[in-house]
């Protein structure tokens, strides 16, 4: 129908360079400006950098990795950085300080696979979190697979192991002293 | 399931913040579509005027509307309209990169001679930036936004026959402008006299 549009289409900038997605940086950046000028307040925005170093996770369907890592892991999705092609989702998810991408698996999307399709975990993901019993309780009863259950180990930790929707094996942590200290001070249980 | 930004902006006419979550959702497509028709550096600040003007001007968003996207793809159309150097400098960038890329990409290339065919980008490129600027908005909304005429209409705010016609006359305009001129198909043992060389 409009093949005649065919050149124009594929001298798109971003199609000449695939899946190259902006800073989503700039996202947050420019919705804190959004927000303060909506507002009318003059507080300093308090915005993470990206960490120097952060996985890409790749998912059949990344769209029900994402409600399942934020549902059952508790990461928390930088939604105004979120990028949405046809051929598939960009999100950055964060929990703590650190930062995980995911993204669609295919040949297209830097040839990476998921755990569905290679038949196995490829990577793992460490993570440390606040009050890792009830972050545990939290996985358990949204469906976690878990592997491995909470423990205390030698080296300092509590923790335990779980799959997320499509096999990625996630290892979840907090320092015994923590725990320790966290008692101490009465807190009790803090909030997932 | 998610409320519909119509929803979103009549929230936000009572509690302003609300206004964020249009943001949330379409903040990085309006970016890349800046990205993609001014200097990647300008397209930060855009982005932060088309959200601006999106909000002072809310009350105007018809309610019942689903999706705020081709009401915010208008905004960002306008304001890219006031920049036409930086989208002059872009449309030229975008040939160069397509000159050096295009050879590998598209099997048509293949068939005839690097340089000819890195030409052949070019010129559409400078046919592009050659067109009335109405018809190249329309065929840029097509081919790059991939967007339908019901939207490109909403967005203009024109009727969708309109958008049709200049569609088709931006698409003439842009065949005239880059046939003829350059070699279409090339055999071997024949000569390459189709429309000629430059």
């Amino acid at each position: 129908m409009t093949e005649d549009l065919e050149p124009l289409r594929r001298s798109r900038p971003d199609r000449l360079l695939p899946d190259d997605p902006p800073d989503p940086e700039i996202l947050v950046r420019e919705k804190a400006r959004l927000m303060m000028a909506i507002t009318g307040t003059s507080e300093e925005v308090v915005h993470r950098r990206t960490p120097a170093i952060y996985p890409r996770l790749a998912y059949t369907d990344e769209v029900a990795a994402l409600d399942f890592l934020t549902r059952a892991f508790g990461l928390v999705e930088r939604r105004e950085s979120r990028m949405e092609h046809p051929d598939g989702m960009l999100a950055w998810l964060e929990i703590g300080d650190g930062v995980v991408m995911i993204g669609r698996a295919g040949e297209e999307h830097h040839g990476l696979v998921s755990p569905l399709e290679a038949g196995a975990p490829t990577a793992m993901v460490n993570v440390y979190v606040h009050d890792i019993d009830a972050h545990y309780r939290r996985a358990e009863s949204a469906g976690a697979q878990i592997i491995t259950p909470l423990e205390d180990m030698f080296w300092g930790d509590r923790r335990y192991e779980a799959l997320d929707s499509e096999g990625h094996r996630w290892h979840f942590a907090e320092r015994l002293s923590e725990i320790q200290a966290r008692r101490a001070a009465g807190q009790g249980r803090a909030q997932p | 399931m998610e409320v519909s930004d119509g929803a979103v902006i009549a929230e936000s006419l009572e509690a302003p913040a609300a206004f964020g979550v249009i943001f949330d959702r379409h903040g990085s497509t309006l970016l890349r579509f800046l990205a993609r028709r001014v200097d990647p550096s300008e397209a930060e600040d855009l982005l932060g005027d088309v959200f601006r003007i999106a909000f002072e001007r809310r009350s105007t968003f018809e309610l019942d509307r689903d999706s705020a996207r081709p009401w915010l793809y208008g905004i960002a159309a306008n304001v890219v309209a006031k920049h036409h150097r930086s989208e002059a400098r872009r449309l030229r960038a975008v040939a160069r990169v397509a000159a050096d890329r295009g050879v590998e990409d598209d099997p048509a290339d293949r068939a005839v001679a690097a340089a000819d065919a890195g030409a052949r980008w070019t010129r559409v490129m400078d046919a592009l930036g050659t067109l009335p600027a109405a018809e190249r908005q329309i065929l840029q909304l097509v081919a790059w936004e991939e967007l339908r005429y019901d939207e490109i209409a909403l967005a203009l705010g024109i009727p969708v026959g309109t958008v049709r016609s200049r569609l088709s006359r931006g698409r003439a305009r842009l065949a005239a402008l880059t046939e003829d001129r350059h070699v279409t198909t090339y055999e071997p043992g024949t000569a390459c006299t189709a429309g000629g060389e430059r």
